[in-house]
């Protein structure tokens, strides 16, 4: 039976979970990362006071209904994007299949995803709670990396899908620039930075602060999440941009309409310069945040530059974005411009040094953009646990009960398809 | 959540948005989702012919041809009427949306469509539940392969309407559980007079299935409910078959949530001794000792 | 250090095995007598036999009993713990499972037991010189002390788990 059945992919992020059964193109459920729960005495540390008696352990909700619900304490189980909680997750995850996915997990094989640089010990911590509380057949623990790369293939010829490339992975809180060489992570390479969806939202936010007065105060940050998510693009030069709104505001300036929460009044906000100066940020970064001056850009050739030597090429060719808030239009574009130009400049300088006595070979920079790459990660588990390889990579319950959790140290890596 | 839903929420959240879209008069884009629900069910949403505007809702169960036997097309026709279409290939039943044409009650048929599956098992029950309340009694025993290794069995007797799951625990740590669970439902019914009767056996088919060829094993347990006139009379009809179809998986669902809770509590307890075994290590680093000034001694 | 048939207090039981344990956490450093440069725990590779001391067996009844092997630089300890049916018998097993996965933690845990018992300890002597020795002691009392009211705590859940299914179960009808 658990061959026909599609296999589940739940990807936990530190924001939101993405869930649903391998071979969509979406998750079916993109809930947020919590749950609430019932906190009983005040005394006594935090797992003796969890510890209810019995049922009331089943008083909890999670998503946007842990939200919703009064009177309960909400917790978010993940911090930056590892575990914390191991006894809030198990939770979660017994609502996330048996309330939201419906299915016997005895049913399923699973995919979860994890952060880079997660620990072997919670790859067995959750080895334990999928195999031990909920009987599934088998398990799959994807690097999100990894499946951010296996999402990009969705538009690519079968001998283009290779597991190595960069991965940009921009969601709401941080933005990762992960190098992935043949399926593995080079971790010591990996860098982070500080700008990201929420970033991008309260630069507009304070633009709009400062032009426009219609918006209700308690309303301008979802108005500039609206606006981001609707009117943002990446430009290839600002000044010439600015002088183009100048020139004809008619065509580009843009009208946000949206109505007062509370009064019902609608109301309407001009969407001049933050169209392009919002994503600018990433390239930028010294408009909104002091102590962050380093462009997108050039992390990424940092990174590459880190990287062993022979990998680098292919990590130029590869540049794969994922997440939410590299959707901008032309981002890839820019980005690749931009980082060409630093290669190039490179490139010219070694040929100076030498007194064009090297000719190296160009180094091609290509920054790809495919259509799955709002839930990419998600995505590329869906890809993978729907090819027929997915069950002979997928740890089974038998070794797990024979071998111990700490087979579940080591996923193999596949996807070469 | 202790009782499990009935409604699958795919169906559900799917259809709330498109109709959304529809009623805001937004272009609605083209849809294919695959799910999955309990007991091997699939569903299949997509578009009919690549019209965007018009939504069919598939569902396939292994059984749906044990189903078919005791009346589920009936039942299904008086349930969806004409939603119903000839069914895609590779599913059972089908249901064509036109998201053009809405009813005006939407909340109601986004109700309906999640109830799918349950529709489709209550076939077996409603017409089992007639023979008894009519007093056809002598009627075969209806049985429906639910799962690939659980079987479930009904018969209507005079008085009674007896259904009888089996079910299997792959896990053997499960069946102790189990059984101490089962005998808490077979003892239930001392507090809970209007509640139906429970029997289990492990091991062994019950009396009953004497005749039909019911699996023997260590695995397997079988729940025999025994459900008066009070349970089988229409006005209670679709509780008791909301709750008996879910009997199954509600039973493993909190197999599972215990092992949870289990799992909590040793994880409470383990990092407790670790707490009493770390007394044992002397403190690495004496504290610093400062003056009240904030200075240090140190030793030259 | 009786091993009569018959069942004794739990109080004189622990105290029993605090006594021997004690005594047997005499341990120094020794290297290998076989194989050069080698230290190893000699009641683990039982290369030589006038290292080891004859194992001492404390039994409280049939079903609760510990084993202390003793040897030059490390001393043994399994205990067996009272599993009086089956739903005992898998929460002990799942509980040492769990436990003897975070081994690492516990610096003095066995990730196997001793074939007969459900956990065993392995304390050597780098363990004594690292940390007090009475504490140790205290530590596999308390364990031992815990172990037998947590397991059947936790059979108590299960069972009010039980109970609570079926009644919510059988309520709604």
């Amino acid at each position: 039976m658990s061959g026909r059945l599609p296999a589940v992919v739940i990807d936990n992020g530190t924001g939101y979970t993405k869930m649903g059964y391998a071979g969509n193109s979406e998750p079916q459920f993109i809930i947020p990362s919590t749950i609430a729960v019932k906190e009983t005495a005040k005394i006594g540390d935090q797992a003796t006071r969890r510890l209810a008696k019995g049922v009331d352990d089943l008083d909890f909700f999670i998503g946007d209904e842990a939200l919703d619900a009064t009177s309960y304490a909400v917790k978010w189980p993940i911090r930056h994007g590892l575990v914390e909680d191991w006894d809030l997750m198990e939770r979660f995850w017994e609502q996330a299949i048996f309330k939201y996915l419906r299915c016997e997990p005895e049913d399923h094989y699973f995919l979860l995803t994890e952060p880079p640089l997660n620990t072997p010990e919670n790859r067995e911590y959750t080895a334990e709670i999928m195999f031990e509380s909920f009987n599934i057949p088998g398990l799959y623990i994807a690097v999100q990396a990894v499946l951010g790369l296996a999402a990009s293939w969705t538009d690519r010829p079968r001998e283009e899908r290779i597991l190595t490339g960069t991965v940009i992975d921009s969601g709401d809180g941080v933005t990762h620039v992960i190098p992935v060489a043949d399926g593995y992570v080079i971790g010591s390479c990996i860098k982070h930075i500080p700008i990201a969806g929420r970033d991008i939202t309260a630069f507009i936010q304070q633009l709009l602060r400062e032009r426009e007065v219609g918006i209700p105060p308690e309303q301008s940050m979802e108005t500039a999440k609206a606006i981001k998510e609707r009117h943002c693009y990446v430009c290839p030069d600002i000044v010439k941009e600015y002088g183009k709104y100048d020139k004809e505001p008619g065509k580009w300036i843009k009208q946000f309409q949206s109505q007062n929460a509370i009064t019902k009044q609608p109301f309407t906000v001009d969407v001049g310069y933050e169209r392009f100066l919002g994503p600018e940020i990433f390239f930028h970064p010294e408009f909104a945040n002091a102590d962050f001056r380093t462009p997108i850009s050039e992390i990424v050739d940092e990174v590459i530059q880190n990287c062993p030597i022979d990998a680098r090429r292919g990590l130029y060719k590869n540049i794969v974005l994922s997440g939410g808030s590299t959707m901008f239009k032309d981002f890839n574009r820019r980005l690749e411009r931009d980082l060409k130009r630093v290669v190039d400049f490179r490139m010219k300088t070694t040929i100076e040094l030498s007194g064009g006595r090297l000719k190296p070979t160009p180094i091609e920079v290509k920054v790809v953009t495919h259509a799955m790459q709002r839930y990419a990660v998600w995505f590329g588990g869906s890809v993978l646990a729907s090819t027929p390889e997915f069950y002979q990579f997928c740890h089974t319950k038998a070794d797990y009960m024979e071998h111990g959790a700490s087979i579940c140290r080591h996923n193999p890596v596949f996807g070469t398809m | 959540m202790i009782l499990l839903e009935v409604n699958s929420r795919i169906i559900e959240e799917t259809l709330k948005q498109k109709f959304q879209n529809a009623e805001a008069g937004l272009k609605q884009e083209s849809v294919s989702i695959l799910a999955a629900d309990f007991d091997g069910v699939k569903y299949h949403i997509s578009n009919y012919n690549q019209d965007k505007s018009k939504l069919l809702i598939s569902i396939s169960l292994n059984f749906f041809k044990e189903l078919k036997e005791h009346g589920a097309e009936e039942l299904l026709k008086r349930e969806y009427g004409s939603y119903l279409t000839t069914p895609e290939s590779g599913y059972d039943v089908t249901l064509l949306i036109d998201l053009d044409k809405l009813p005006s009650n939407k909340e109601e048929l986004i109700k309906k469509c999640g109830m799918l599956k349950r529709h489709c098992f209550a076939a077996v029950f409603e017409e089992y539940f007639r023979f008894q309340q009519n007093g056809e009694v002598g009627r075969k025993i209806a049985v429906i392969h639910y799962r690939d290794d659980e079987t479930m069995y009904v018969q209507a007797q005079k008085d009674r309407v007896t259904v009888i799951f089996s079910t299997v625990f792959r896990d053997s740590d499960d069946m102790v559980i189990a059984k101490l669970f089962l005998q808490e439902f077979k003892d239930g019914r001392r507090k809970y007079q209007q509640a139906p009767q429970v029997l289990f056996s492990h091991k062994e088919p019950p009396m009953e299935l004497k005749a039909t060829n019911a699996r023997v094993g260590d695995n397997v347990a079988y729940i025999t409910f025994v459900l008066f006139p009070r349970h089988t009379q229409a006005s209670a009809v679709e509780n008791t078959i909301n709750l008996i179809h879910t009997l199954r998986n509600y039973l493993h669902y909190h197999i599972k949530c215990s092992k949870a809770y289990i799992h909590s509590k040793m994880r409470a307890k383990t990092s407790d001794f670790l707490q009493i075994l770390n007394r044992a290590r002397p403190d690495d680093k004496p504290k610093e000792k400062k003056t009240a000034k904030g200075t240090t001694f140190k030793q030259q | 250090m009786s091993s009569g048939k018959q069942a004794v207090g739990l109080q004189p039981y622990l105290d029993a095995v605090r006594r021997t344990l004690t005594a047997a956490l005499c341990l120094e450093n020794f290297s290998s007598q076989v194989v050069e440069r080698h230290n190893k725990p000699e009641v683990e590779i039982k290369s030589s036999k006038e290292l080891l001391l004859t194992p001492v067996v404390i039994s409280r009844n049939e079903k609760e009993k510990v084993l202390i092997e003793g040897s030059v630089n490390s001393v043994r300890v399994s205990i067996a713990i009272k599993q009086a049916d089956d739903i005992e018998k898998i929460l002990c097993k799942k509980f040492m499972r769990f436990m003897m996965m975070r081994a690492e933690n516990f610096f003095v845990l066995r990730r196997k037991p001793v074939e007969g018992y459900d956990i065993s300890f392995l304390i050597t002597n780098f363990h004594t010189e690292q940390m007090f020795k009475h504490k140790l002691v205290d530590f596999v009392v308390h364990f031992m002390e815990e172990i037998d009211k947590e397991i059947s705590d936790m059979k108590l859940t299960v069972n009010s788990w039980g109970r609570i299914t079926a009644e919510e179960f059988l309520k709604k009808f």
